[in-house]
């Protein structure tokens, strides 16, 4: 399998970006695909490896090597056939991932991983080119209904996985478009909405219904489709945001990430949108030095922005990760996304004290102070402010981008009344013949809504798994893959 | 493991520890049709991918994944106790997935554990931990240097593997302590590679590798691409051919050639322990009973878990048993007959953890081999492409570049062994044991883990396997006695008395010395004795020079230094010249011998020269089968061969000066045969796989040109025909012809030199293909390395 001296004698080579003045002057994707050739060529540097770590790094198991192999040997049909077997959406994944096999891979060891992202974008591009993308339509139906609850990538991946084994299946989602966190979540110039459009008119055909403008536990209660349906998946996402009660919260200007996002999602594919956020001349602090604060950058800086300052509270990671006791794991290391990298002032070890009037309720800075990280007698690491460090920024849009605490609990949660774990999310474990199950009978739990927030991939990882859970609640046994 | 029951159903064997029955098997085989012919939508167009031997999730579980890989070279680049017991936790813990037969093991503890404190330090339990057989070869310099430094400081001990050593990792520092890169355990395998005398004397043990138990019964090669300068360097061979060890060792066809082999290893060095390896399988209690009356000191019973990444893939799974099932028959076999006290036994194959440890002991090991466990601390990830080269950790590889990316230490391999064995005293605590040796061999204290619930796993029964022997009084059930290996009886001993001028000042010395077929191993232990003090390049050629009459033993002349000539006038036995390191033995019918024709009778047995490394041989009279097997380098001279004759040869030059027997230069990579082909039939007895035969052309001009250099033959000439094995085909002979007459007198000889012209065109070359591509491509290198030189000044 492969070439045994390609890692020796291939570069490694990448997708690169478009330029940055010209891709801050539009919403889309601006990701240069390489060529089959030189996609085929890196395939060719994968080694095989007898323990493939990348095959355990990557949360849904993706059997990187085989396909590594195919592509490398141009059989981009059975390619598509091997990475379709451990992910439903790879044209996500090759957009958003952050890519833990290539943290994983063998030859990351040396700072030259396999482009296993690419690889996995360009098998998949090519098959919807090519038409080999076709609905697999369930042989037999089962006559079983099952109702899921949140349209993002779990829920998909559930309703997916439940069509194709003969359920009937209903997504219900209640913004206006499918997706969750993909459709409005993520900006339009990392992940094209089309890209979601399109999978969602073979899930269609597939069998999957899609109902948008639903909230369950606000337009329709959720006893009701524990009534109309044989089992229910709660894949609604983890969307309550961690806030920050400082003085000044209440300020004009001060919004949660997700807002601002949201409404620009919204706009750019084409909605109404009423009190849209605009970054647009306004010095904007993003607070938070996440994947999330990235894409409030990147927006910020298409809006037209004077100036966007990030501000993370953790100390600047090294440059460099120890390989020795760090690899295959997901390293902590410097990193600067694309949309860093089109313009913002970083600042490590900042918390943030208060937001400053203007005087008329909006915001007019932002008042810091620098931090330091001790480790106490415990071995835990203790954060500590620095006497007489406090400072100013000017600003006039913050966006709060500190991640997601657990689930909304109003509404649905609350309604079914079903168990939750010490951090708020809906219990229930992955693993043995419970798994997935939450504490209410024929009630599933799939993605950030059961693990808290994570990435794209870990939630079509849970969304496959679910699936068979469903399956095998209502079918005695499953031909669905674990993995 | 399938059960007695279901083997009697279609063999005639017995299952040690019982297993499935046909019910289990047929639901097997159902379970896979169903996933072939069923609906699963991942089968539908492709086939189960397996996993067997690289780790897929939906394919076979393993005990080396991702996650243990990781945590055990976490644990030991940082000196984590903690991370290393969560890598412990993950291989000990078999619940559901169920990979070793020690996993269904349960320990009985004590009512009252003893204090940890009280329990045996763990920096003397190390010391009874070993590293595999590793060559150096098949791992790089980097990784092999590792393991000896690591098991140096902890004194453990590490093993050559096959291949040999180079000097310069066991001759001792320049201010006289011990080198830390030496391998403590000295391995002879069925290929002798770099076995000298000076290699076996810088040991602590001497391996004898009957089996390897990833791979029982096969025997292995190293790839021509792997054989650099340094490698064939130590290996006594040619850069850029290829290496082959036999399956079996040509000395050993029974227990009485194995206990041939120990007595030879221990003459060559009375102070190593000699040790055979041996693998498990159903039966082997029986063959380490012998070897413990063949008087070996140690025993390793290696079993198929664990395994190279370069083993064929039919022999990486299912070949070879549990190391489990072999060591508690030999443990128990040595008890019963009383054998057990006299011989260490190793247990090995598969060992990960301190939980490994003590199943073993109690089970009857005194001592434990890691091999890949050990590797992974320092590197190693599994990548299963030890025979491509491509190692991207620097180990199995010998590419310079990627030689440079092991960053193994020596102490992570201290720290993994020192994890194991502090995870061996706790679960020693608990059992009630103060020392390891009170552990050894107390089986009842194992229990086979109730409520087993894997389907498959239902039908097993280990009490065979955890019966413990009933031991008379006083029977020691560990190793505390020694064996008698009977040297006090060796001629050695007085030739060693009267060589002393020699070996304490270098000086000459002549002895004449009478010789009996008890006599075995004849010249060994005195030649062990030069080799510790002058090495492999030993003394002036004749300085000591041993005249010798009778009929001698086996192994006459067995791994004779430079410097040592043996004058018999007599016959020799089996194994004559065996590991030759550069002395000389000739052998020759006395005067008054009523024989008749010397080249018409049998002078030395059969596999003379196995092994040999370099020397000189001159035979009159014709030898048994296998003349010159695995010979790496010396110059041989007979008047006739039985069956196989060079077989395997890698180096050397053999002369026949008579007929051969059939299927002559098997497997030879190396070297070259000059026959002489009276009757014109060789070629339907010569084995042509690997070697073409040629004609001995008459070379005027070469016989020119060396005639400038001043035609001294015997000294400066032999130095460059030596050089340059693709020409002076008819000089070379023509010489080694002459000495054959003179040191034995040869009838033969005299006959064909008389009348050289006109026998010179009966005489074959066999020249091997690999070898001439290899030494041709050296002149190639060596010319442009001449312009280069030249052209820079």
């Amino acid at each position: 399998m492969g070439k045994p001296t390609g890692f020796k004698e291939i570069a490694r080579q990448d997708r690169t970006y478009a330029p940055v003045a010209d891709r801050l002057t539009h919403y889309q994707e601006f990701v240069i695909p390489m060529t089959d050739e030189a996609v085929s060529q890196q395939g060719a540097r994968c080694m095989d490896c007898g323990i493939p770590f990348c095959h355990q790094g990557c949360p849904v198991n993706n059997i990187i090597p085989d396909w590594n192999d195919l592509v490398y040997k141009t059989d981009w049909r059975a390619a598509i056939e091997v990475l379709h077997s451990t992910n439903n959406f790879p044209e996500f994944t090759g957009r958003i991932c952050p890519a833990p096999c290539e943290a994983a891979c063998t030859l990351n060891l040396e700072d030259e991983p396999v482009t296993i992202k690419t690889i996995e974008y360009s098998i998949i591009e090519k098959a919807w080119q090519e038409g080999w993308v076709k609905p697999q339509i369930a042989e037999h139906k089962s006559g079983k209904r099952v109702a899921v609850v949140g349209s993002g990538p779990a829920g998909m991946a559930a309703a997916q996985q439940l069509a194709r084994a003969g359920h009937g299946v209903v997504l219900y989602e209640k913004q206006n478009r499918i997706g969750g966190l993909l459709r409005y979540g993520i900006p339009d110039f990392k992940l094209d909405k089309k890209v979601i459009d399109r999978r969602m008119a073979q899930m269609r055909t597939e069998g999957v219904e899609f109902k948008t403008n639903i909230h369950i536990g606000v337009d329709i209660q959720v006893k009701q489709l524990l009534d109309e349906f044989d089992a229910v998946v709660l894949a609604g996402g983890a969307e309550k945001p961690r806030d920050l009660p400082i003085p000044g919260r209440e300020l004009n200007g001060v919004h949660f990430a997700m807002d601002f996002l949201r409404s620009n999602s919204h706009r750019v594919q084409g909605d109404k949108v009423e009190n849209f956020i605009s970054a647009e001349g306004k010095r904007v602090v993003v607070i938070g030095g996440g994947d999330t604060g990235s894409d409030c950058i990147g927006t910020s800086n298409r809006h037209g922005a004077a100036s966007v300052t990030q501000l993370e509270i953790l100390p600047r990671p090294p440059e460099q990760e120890n390989k020795g006791t760090t690899w295959p794991n997901w390293p902590n290391r410097m990193r600067t996304s694309s949309s860093q990298e089109e313009g913002c002032e970083r600042m490590w070890q900042v918390a943030t004290k208060a937001f400053v009037d203007d005087g008329n309720g909006n915001l007019a800075g932002v008042t810091c102070i620098k931090v330091e990280w001790n480790k106490d007698e415990q071995g835990s690491w203790q954060m500590s402010e620095v006497a007489g460090s406090e400072f100013e920024l000017k600003a006039e849009l913050v966006t709060l981008a500190m991640g997601f605490v657990h689930p909304v609990h109003e509404g649905m949660i609350e309604e079914l009344g079903v168990e939750l774990d010490g951090r708020g999310n809906v219990k229930a474990s992955t693993e043995g013949s419970n798994a997935y199950k939450t504490s209410i009978d024929g009630v599933f739990s799939a993605g950030d809504m059961r693990r808290g927030q994570s990435l794209v991939v870990w939630a079509i990882r849970e969304g496959r798994q679910c699936a068979r859970a469903v399956d095998e609640y209502l079918m005695g046994s499953s031909d669905l893959p674990i993995w | 493991m399938p059960s007695t029951r279901s083997i009697a159903a279609v063999l005639t064997s017995q299952a040690t520890i019982e297993g499935a029955g046909l019910n289990e098997i047929a639901a097997e085989a159902v379970k896979w049709h169903d996933k072939a012919y069923g609906d699963q939508l991942i089968y539908k167009r492709h086939l189960d991918v397996g996993g067997d031997y690289a780790y897929r999730l939906r394919g076979e579980d393993h005990n080396w994944t991702p996650q243990t890989i990781a945590k055990l070279q976490h644990s030991v680049r940082s000196n984590d106790w903690n991370t290393y017991q969560e890598f412990a936790r993950s291989i000990n813990e078999q619940n559901e997935i169920l990979l070793t037969l020690r996993g269904l093991f349960e320990f009985k503890f004590a009512d009252n554990p003893i204090p940890l404190d009280e329990v045996e330090p763990a920096g003397e339990i190390v010391k009874r931990f070993a590293t595999g057989a590793m060559s150096f070869g098949s791992i790089s310099y980097e990784a092999h240097s590792t393991l000896a430094k690591a098991m140096n400081t902890i004194g453990g001990k590490s093993n050559t593997g096959e291949g040999g050593e180079e000097p310069e990792r066991f001759n001792p520092l320049p201010d006289g302590s011990r080198n830390p890169e030496r391998s403590a355990i000295k391995q002879v395998a069925s290929g002798r590679f770099g076995v000298t005398t000076e290699y076996l004397v810088n040991a602590d043990d001497i391996q004898i590798k009957m089996a390897q138990g990833a791979k029982p019964g096969e025997g292995g090669q190293l790839p021509g691409h792997k054989v650099n300068q340094q490698i064939a360097r130590v290996r006594h061979s040619t850069p850029g051919v290829g290496l082959i060890s036999p399956p079996p060792h040509h000395d050993i066809y029974s227990i009485e050639d194995l206990a041939q082999l120990i007595h030879d290893l221990k003459n060559a060095n009375p102070n190593a322990r000699i040790s055979v390896k041996l693998v498990s399988e159903v039966g082997v209690g029986t063959v380490a009973a012998g070897v413990s009356k063949a008087h070996a000191d140690h025993v390793t019973i290696a079993g198929y878990d664990g395994g190279t990444g370069a083993s064929p893939l039919t022999s990486i799974k299912h070949a070879g048993s549990p190391w489990e099932i072999g060591l508690a028959e030999t443990h128990q076999t040595l008890v019963l007959n009383q054998l057990r006290g006299r011989i260490a036994v190793q247990a090995d194959g598969g060992m990960r953890t301190g939980r490994d440890v003590v199943v073993a002991a109690l089970l009857g090991a005194d001592e434990i081999g890691f091999a890949t466990a050990p590797l992974i601390a320092e590197g190693c990830l599994m990548m299963r492409k030890c025979h491509l080269n491509t190692c991207p950790v620097g180990i199995a590889t010998q590419d310079p570049e990627l030689r440079k990316r092991f960053t193994g230490k020596p102490e992570h391999v201290i720290n993994y062994f020192f994890f194991v064995a502090e995870e061996a005293r706790q679960l020693m605590a608990k059992l009630g044991f103060r020392s390891f040796n009170e552990m050894i061999g107390q089986s009842d204290r194992l229990d086979m883990r109730k409520a087993i619930s894997h389907w498959k796993a239902k039908g097993l029964d280990y009490s065979r396997l955890l019966r413990k022997p009933e031991a008379g009084e006083g029977v020691a059930i560990y190793n505390c006695e020694g064996q008698d290996h009977g040297l006090d009886k060796a001629l050695d001993k007085k030739l060693i008395e009267l060589a002393k001028p020699a070996l304490e000042r270098g000086e000459p010395v002549k002895i004449e010395i009478d010789i009996h077929n008890y006599n075995r191993t004849f010249g060994t232990m005195l030649s062990g004795r030069l080799a510790e003090k002058y090495g492999y390049a030993g003394l002036p050629d004749d300085t000591v020079y041993i005249k010798v009459k009778g009929t001698a033993g086996q192994s006459f002349g067995a791994w004779v230094t430079k410097g040592v000539s043996l004058e018999l006038a007599g016959e020799g036995n089996d194994y004559v010249g065996k590991g030759l390191s550069g002395g000389r033995l000739v052998i020759y019918p006395p005067a008054e011998s009523k024989i008749g024709k010397a080249e018409e009778n049998i002078i030395v047995g059969n596999t003379v020269l196995y092994g040999a490394i370099s020397g000189e041989c001159f035979f009159r009279g014709v030898a048994g089968e296998r003349f010159g097997v695995r010979n790496s380098g010396a110059t041989a001279v007979v008047e006739g061969v039985g069956d196989h004759g060079c077989e395997y040869m890698t180096g050397g030059i053999v002369v026949c000066l008579g007929p051969t027997g059939r299927n002559f230069a098997a497997g030879m990579s190396g070297g070259i045969a000059y026959v002489l082909d009276e009757q014109g039939d060789f070629s339907d007895r010569c084995n042509l796989a690997q070697v073409e035969l040629e004609p001995i052309e008459d070379e005027d001009i070469a016989l020119e040109e060396l005639d400038h250099q001043g035609g001294d033959l015997e000294s400066h000439g032999r130095v460059d025909l030596s050089h340059d094995m693709t020409r002076f085909d008819a000089l070379r002979l023509k010489q080694l012809v002459e000495r054959h007459l003179h040191y034995t007198n040869s009838e033969v000889a005299k006959r064909i030199l008389d009348n050289w012209s006109s026998i010179l065109p009966k005489f074959v070359k066999v020249m091997p293909v690999e070898y001439r591509r290899a030494l041709k491509e050296m002149q190639a290198q060596q010319m442009v390395a001449e312009v280069e030189s030249k052209g820079s000044h």
